[in-house]
């Protein structure tokens, strides 16, 4: 997996390429990092080119929105396709993370 | 009375004289019509005999009928009945003794993957925060290795020191004897400082091993995809929709052929009361049956009469012309046999309706068998 940061006024946008699995803890841990530095409220994680998700890789965006939330800011999932959108549905993560289309 | 060859007259009784009262009958006309007359009397009777015939031969097949119809009815109720049973359970499954339908079942087993899925889901966060955490504490103890070999270092300087204050002393003579002893207990500290790091560097390598394996089996369990599981319930929730879809067709079409046994088993028992139009039937043949024996009583009579006014020479007349035209109709073989046996047997009349069958004699008992010819 391999990411880029796009971070505007009012939220930052993070494009996720590729499979996260539990291979990328260390980069997602980076990621997370970023994240926290920038003052944009809302991180907007975007799937839209995220291929494959494990359960690990779910673990690990249930952390990012915990350290968002401890931080004061808002965890979106956006566009998620394929395995992903399915995994999300299926571990109803919406009860718990702001989904969008 | 004279009779001469030809026909004779014959005079009506005294009682009927009077102007007009007496009227002049050929003996041929009274030979004719005492033929008819007999075979008039003789066809009423062979009529009578088909009522009577035809009456029970229909009240027979009607009791026949209506037993079977009963019995069709009987079974229509119990199919309805086994149906219906079917159509109460269809909906439902037996578990623990209990009835459990089916739409309660799929939402309970559909719950208990979803609360699956999120045990799932929360291992999986809790394993990953357990592996950042232990990312977290291999990086203090290579941390904590670092400073004990920074003690070493400094001990080994702090030794250093002491030596070399242990020779200056001794260069002091007498004034640095007290410094000299200073100078070896920092020695002995030295030492003790060294075998304590010693120690601790046994005891972190302990940990630092022990983090390590933990470090290893924990990234294994987190590493274990539990997705393709996770996935399993968009099967399992299709399998059960699918299951619940068939469910509901079963009983569709089991409700609607109880319906069609209810249906059936009304249909027949209407059936089962229309047949008692056969009631009505063998009163009416009755009533005609009655109207022709006084019809033939009075055939009766008047031939008597007749017979007595004709000469013992002159018998009846068989109306041929009329019996062949009579016979013709009848086109029901065993029913022209009895006809032909009470008009041509019974009677005066030739034999010249054909032969009877060697059985004729006997009333068939086969009965419904119709013969055309």
């Amino acid at each position: 997996m391999d990411y880029g940061i796009d971070i505007k006024e009012q939220e930052a946008v993070v494009r996720l390429r590729g499979r996260l699995t539990f291979n990328d803890h260390a980069k997602l841990r980076a990621l997370i990092r970023e994240m926290l530095q920038n003052k944009a409220k809302r991180q907007i994680l975007d799937l839209s080119a995220l291929e494959f998700v494990d359960s690990a890789g779910i673990g690990m965006l249930l952390i990012a929105r915990e350290e968002m939330a401890n931080a004061d800011k808002l965890l979106v999932l956006r566009a998620a396709t394929g395995q992903v959108k399915r995994v999300l549905t299926v571990a109803q993560l919406n009860k718990i993370v702001t989904i969008e289309d | 009375m004279s009779f001469d060859g030809r026909a004779p007259i014959l005079e009506a009784g005294p009682e009927s004289s009077g102007a007009g009262g007496k009227v002049p009958v050929t003996g041929e006309l009274l030979s004719t019509w005492l033929g008819y007359a007999d075979l008039q009397r003789r066809t009423l009777d062979a009529i009578q005999h088909e009522l009577t015939r035809t009456s029970g031969t229909v009240e027979d097949a009607t009791l026949d009928l209506s037993a079977r119809f009963r019995e069709l009815a009987e079974k229509a109720i119990e199919q309805s009945q086994r149906v219906e049973q079917i159509v109460m359970v269809a909906g439902s499954v037996e578990i623990d003794g209990e009835r459990v339908p089916m739409d309660q079942l799929v939402t309970t087993m559909q719950d208990m993957i979803a609360d699956m899925i999120a045990n799932i889901v929360t291992l999986s966060r809790h394993a990953m925060s357990m592996v950042y955490l232990l990312d977290d504490v291999q990086k203090d103890v290579s941390e904590l290795e670092k400073s004990i070999a920074d003690i070493d270092g400094i001990n080994r300087q702090t030794n250093f020191l002491a030596l070399n204050a242990t020779i200056e002393a001794s260069r002091a003579g007498e004034a640095g004897k007290t410094f000299a002893v200073v100078a070896q207990e920092v020695r002995h500290l030295s030492r003790s400082t060294s075998e304590l790091a010693e120690r601790m560097r046994s005891k972190v390598t302990a940990v630092v091993k022990g983090v390590r394996n933990g470090h290893e089996i924990l990234r294994q369990i987190a590493d274990t995809d539990m997705s393709p599981q996770m996935l399993a319930k968009e099967r399992v929730d299709k399998t059960m929709e699918s299951l619940v879809d068939q469910t509901n067709h079963f009983q569709h079409v089991l409700e609607t052929a109880a319906n069609v046994s209810s249906e059936m088993s009304a249909t027949i028992g209407h059936m089962v009361t229309g047949m008692q139009f056969q009631d009505l039937t063998k009163q009416r043949l009755e009533a005609i049956n009655d109207s022709l024996a006084i019809m033939v009583a009075g055939l009766d009579e008047l031939e008597n009469r007749t017979r007595v006014e004709l000469p013992a020479s002159m018998g009846a007349q068989v109306p041929q012309e009329w019996l062949d035209e009579l016979l013709g109709r009848f086109k029901l073989s065993e029913m022209r046999q009895r006809f032909v046996r009470k008009l041509l047997l019974e009677g005066t009349a030739l034999d010249e309706h054909g032969a009877l069958d060697v059985d004729a004699g006997h009333d068939d008992s086969s009965g419904g068998d119709i013969e055309l010819f």
